[in-house]
Order: structure tokens, then C-alpha cells, then sequence
């Protein structure tokens, strides 16, 4: 069974972040990248299910990114992943989360998979739109937001977190799922899986060889335009006091929200 | 492009709506108003109807309910099909979800079928010339994005709780009967639907949110949160620390690997404040952190912070809060 596994590159959380003017987008060269901390879950799914099924059942990482993107995959190849592709193109710079998912299923398509297995959303755009949209340009069964997955004879059974508990779903393969965090604990790599990596292929995709051009993708594939963008200030810093017994603790905190007028 | 329509889709169950639902119904009603157009909101699936009754006390123009569409059988495939004949019937127009999990889905695969743009993490929307401006936080609330849509025939929102104010003020509120797609057997079944906190407010849609973090010590401590909580009408929530640790289920969790909330009132209590609990939460309306800890850093972003024990405070401000709440 193929698994190919979606993965993000995201700037670091700690980072300040600043945008370039002319085109609204993230200055990601002045930051530190990292793998998107919620995509290790899917991964460590994707390496769980390899572990039980055996055979020939193999872990793909897959990734949109600049050159750059290449060491954060190397981490997922760390991790135990088996081999990575990384689609690099100029003409994706830019894509909106759509046009994302759009580059990311012509990928596949041309890579080939049985499962395949996202993180439920990135750090940085916290959209959560780019798994379903995917399964849906794949035309495969989209079951999201997975705290369970179990795959058996060629059918994936998942819990799907909802507000109030979870559903039991099935569905045939091929299929998608994303991974949420309640599923697993992503484990760090190893040193000998760190060294390991450094052999592992990374096979380098460009639009041309997913057999697609720019129109649909990039700046000019995407249907929304970020009209500015600016950092919203910090925070002003409120008062704090020093409680010395329980009664003044209390006593401050309701009076402020009265006089807030928050209850 | 000029629009036809708004149509709104309110999740519902079993006829019981949530709150967003009643925000974005008004809100969508407004934003038809400002553009001329009608607004549709839609419901789906059995207890439809007696949802679509709740809605006649917000502005919308029309009601939309598909009683029969088996939302209830199969995960989401059949809310996908009839959200896309409606939209199609309709021709050029706007469509509202909810930013839960469901809305997410149905908005990105929708999107996929209309060739639409997606508007994420709405926080407020507005009419400009004819055309609908987004407000969207980034980068974890750190920027504040703001978003049109291109030439794009459909455009898509999803917007976030606690973000538009719901308005009682019954509209037309005409009734229409969608019909049910044709019966159709989808590939994704629901086998089983597992109710753990039935009836309980989720943390991101409440208006207000105790939190309980590391400080707390043990599982068995967060029943003053939660007190706190129900004498508030708020929901609980929790730092990575406290979720880590086992102590309280993931779906509570405030923050980076958690949901990003904006109550109106957050309290945090025994939790630090590191980034990654800060960026799901600096977008709360009043910040209130109680701490031992002088020199924690939710000290440095919160309205009003109180340097002391929270196993004496917390159980004390719940005592003040019910004996407020029983005199007002």
C-alpha cells in the first residue's frame, strides 16, 4: 500500500513577522522554517500504519515549497518517512489555499497513492480548507479531522472529532484523512534515522511534470486578493496586583468585571 | 460581478442550533441588504424544520430546509450536493459556513465544484462598492489580513464564533423545501455518531472561557475551573501543558496545536502564557490571568492579572460571581 503524507513548511511561531508591501506576502527569508507542527501527526500515523500492515506498505512525503522546503522535509524522512517529492515551482508563490490543494492533488495524482494523510490545518494560515479541497479534486472519500484511522482490507475506518464527541465513519481506499492531534504522540528522530535520511531521495516535481500550467495556480489561480496586511500591536499591558489572601484575590478580579461590564 | 444572493448555511441537530448560527444568519441578512440581493439561510438534514422555526427571528429573507437530505447517513457528501445545486440554481452569489469543523469541509469542497474563492477566519465582513471586504487575523492573530474576492462567480466565507452580534428581528422569513438529491449510496459512511460532552458549549464558541493550565497540578484540580466556568455560563479550556499531561481531552485545548477562541471574557488561571498558548487567545475581548508566578508572561499581555493562589482565588471569585449573578 502507497501512504503519501502532505506536509507544510511554516515559519516558526516565536518569529517576528514582517510582509513585504508590494505583494502583501510573508517575508519568509528573514525566519526560521520549521515543519508544520500539526503535519508530524499524520506522519507518525502514516509510520504507525507501515509498522502494522508490513509488506510492501511505504510512506511518501509530499511538499509545495521553495528549495528551502527540503530540510523540513528531511525531518519527515527522519522521522522513518520513505522516500519525499517536492513540487518547487516559481509560478505557485502565491497560490491561496485552493489553488494550494489544486498543485498538491495534480501531485499526487502524478505520484500516485492508496492514502493519503494530511496534518487538520497549518501554524501559519490556520485554514483547515486544504485537505477536504484536495479529496475533492482527487474525487476520493474526505474523512477529516481523525483522532483514529485504521485501515484494514482495503477499507479506512476513522473516528472524526465533532464538537460534541466524534462520528464513526468507513469509507473504501483510496481515500484522505487528516490526522489530528489526539491521535498519536509524534515521535523525534532517531540518530541513525537522521543519518538515513541524508541517503533518502527527494524527488524534485515541477509544474510541468504534474502536467499543469501557471494559469491555475499561483498569483493568478488564486480567487482571493489580500488587500493589506498589517501586524496587529501588542497587546497593551493591563494592571496587575498582588493578592494577599484569597478574599482581596477575588474581590479584585469582580470588580473589574464589573466595572468592565462583563457580567 | 454583481451577486444574486446570500446564502447562509446554519449547522444544526436534531433542531437545536448553535449560537453562530443566529450571528450569521443576521449578518448575512445585513450584507443582502447592503448589496439589494435576497439572503437564504439553509438547513439540513432530520430536525430541519424545527430549526428553520428559530431562524425566523433573525432578518433573513428566506428559509431554505432540506429535512430529507441524509446528513445524519453519510459524512457530509450530501450536504456538499445539495449546498452545490442550490448555489448553482442560484447563479453568482456569496456563501456564509461556520468555521467548525463541518463548515471547513463543506466550504473548501464547494469551493473545489464552484471554481470559488475561500475567505478563512472571518472576523468581520463588510459591503465596499458592491462587494464583500473580509477581515481575517494571521500568523496565529500576530497580523490582521484584509481580503476581497477577485472575478470570482461564487465567493466563500467562513467565519469564526463570537464575531458578529445576532440581531432578534424577524425578516420574511419565507419557508422553501429543498428537496433531497436523488437517493445515492456515498462512499463515506457513518457508522456510529459517539456523544462524550453532549449539551457542553465548545471553547471556541463561548463567550466566556476559564482556562486551567500547568498551575493546577493534577486532574483532580479542575473542578474549580470548571465551577468557575458554570457559574460564569462559560466553557472550560486548557493549556497544551494541562492536555499534555492527561489531564483534560484535547478538544479543550487553547492555543497554537489547540482552537483559537475570542470570548468576551478569558480567564487564565495557573497557565504561563508562552506564545503558543497567547496566540489562541489574544483576540479574547478582557484578559484575566491569576498566577502564583509574578514574572509569568501573561502577566505582560492581560487586562487584569492577580499575583496569587489559585486554589484560594478561583473558588472564591466562583462564590462571588454566583452571589452577583443571584442578586442581579
Amino acid at each position: 500500500m502507497k501512504i503519501v503524507v502532505t506536509v507544510k513548511q511554516v515559519p516558526d511561531t516565536n518569529a517576528e513577522k514582517t510582509f513585504d508591501p508590494a505583494n502583501n506576502r510573508l517575508n519568509r527569508s528573514s525566519i526560521e522554517n520549521v515543519l508544520n507542527p500539526f503535519d508530524e501527526y499524520a506522519i507518525e500515523e502514516g509510520l504507525r500504519i507501515k509498522e502494522k500492515l508490513g509488506g510492501d506498505t511505504t510512506v511518501t512525503v509530499l511538499t509545495m515549497a521553495p528549495e528551502s522546503g527540503r530540510e523540513v522535509v528531511r525531518k519527515a524522512l527522519a522521522m522513518g518517512a520513505d522516500s519525499a517529492a517536492l513540487l518547487s515551482d516559481p509560478a505557485v508563490g502565491g497560490s491561496d489555499a485552493i489553488a494550494t490543494a489544486f498543485a498538491l492533488a495534480q501531485s499526487l495524482k502524478k505520484i500516485g497513492f492508496d492514502l493519503v494523510l494530511t496534518g487538520t490545518q497549518s501554524t501559519d494560515a490556520i485554514c483547515s480548507i486544504v485537505p477536504a479541497a484536495i479529496a475533492e479534486y482527487l474525487g476520493v472519500p474526505s474523512l477529516t479531522f481523525a483522532k483514529k484511522v485504521t485501515v484494514t482490507d482495503g477499507k479506512v475506518e476513522v473516528h472524526r472529532e465533532t464538537e460534541s464527541g466524534y462520528l464513526r465513519v468507513t469509507a473504501p481506499l483510496p481515500a484522505l484523512v487528516s490526522v489530528t492531534k489526539s491521535a498519536n504522540e509524534p515521535r523525534y528522530p532517531s540518530l541513525k534515522g537522521i543519518m538515513g535520511a541524508k541517503k533518502k531521495e527527494i524527488a524534485p516535481l515541477s509544474l510541468s511534470d504534474v502536467g499543469e500550467d501557471a494559469a491555475h495556480l499561483g498569483d493568478a489561480g488564486s480567487r482571493t486578493k489580500v488587500v493589506s496586511i498589517a501586524p496587529v500591536g501588542a497587546r497593551p499591558k493591563g494592571t496587575v496586583v498582588i493578592a494577599t489572601d484569597a478574599a482581596e484575590g477575588a474581590r479584585a478580579v469582580i470588580d473589574f468585571l464589573v466595572a468592565k461590564k462583563v457580567i | 460581478m454583481a451577486m444574486n444572493a446570500v446564502v447562509i448555511y446554519v449547522e444544526q441537530e436534531q433542531g437545536a442550533l448553535r449560537r453562530i448560527g443566529l450571528e450569521m444568519a443576521t449578518k448575512g441578512a445585513d450584507i443582502a441588504k447592503s448589496l439589494g440581493v435576497p439572503s437564504i439561510a439553509v438547513v439540513l438534514g432530520p430536525g430541519a424544520s424545527a430549526a428553520a422555526e428559530q431562524l425566523k427571528s433573525t432578518p433573513v429573507d428566506v428559509i431554505a430546509v432540506g429535512e430529507d437530505v441524509p446528513v445524519d447517513k453519510f459524512l457530509l457528501d450530501p450536504a456538499v450536493d445539495a449546498l452545490d445545486a442550490l448555489l448553482k440554481e442560484k447563479g453568482p452569489s456569496y456563501a456564509l459556513f461556520p468555521a467548525s469543523n463541518a463548515g471547513k469541509d463543506l466550504a473548501a469542497r464547494i469551493a473545489v465544484r464552484l471554481g470559488a474563492g475561500v475567505i478563512t477566519e472571518t472576523t468581520d465582513l463588510t459591503v465596499t462598492d458592491g462587494a464583500l471586504v473580509a477581515q481575517s487575523p494571521k500568523f496565529g492573530g500576530s497580523a490582521l489580513a484584509t481580503i476581497t474576492f477577485k472575478d470570482s462567480i461564487y465567493g466563500i466565507v467562513l467565519c469564526r464564533p463570537n464575531s458578529f452580534a445576532s440581531r432578534k428581528e424577524p425578516g420574511k422569513g419565507e419557508i422553501v423545501a429543498l428537496s433531497a438529491p436523488a437517493a445515492k449510496q456515498y462512499a463515506a459512511v457513518i457508522e456510529e455518531r459517539v456523544a462524550q460532552e453532549a449539551g457542553a458549549v465548545g471553547v471556541d464558541e463561548a463567550t466566556v472561557v476559564v482556562s486551567g493550565g500547568r498551575g493546577l497540578g493534577g486532574p483532580e484540580h479542575f473542578d474549580i475551573i470548571e465551577a468557575l466556568a458554570a457559574a460564569l455560563g462559560g466553557a472550560v479550556g486548557a493549556s497544551r501543558a494541562a492536555v499534555d499531561a492527561g489531564w483534560i481531552s484535547h478538544s479543550h485545548q487553547v492555543g497554537q496545536t489547540g482552537k483559537s477562541v475570542a470570548p468576551q471574557l478569558y480567564i487564565a488561571c495557573g497557565i504561563s502564557g508562552a506564545i503558543q498558548h497567547k496566540v489562541g487567545m489574544r483576540s479574547s475581548g478582557t484578559i484575566v490571568a491569576i498566577n502564583k508566578d509574578p514574572n509569568a508572561p501573561i502577566f505582560e499581555f492581560c487586562d487584569l492579572g492577580v499575583v496569587g493562589d489559585i486554589f484560594q482565588i478561583v473558588p472564591a471569585l466562583t462564590q462571588l460571581v454566583k452571589e452577583r449573578k443571584g442578586n442581579a
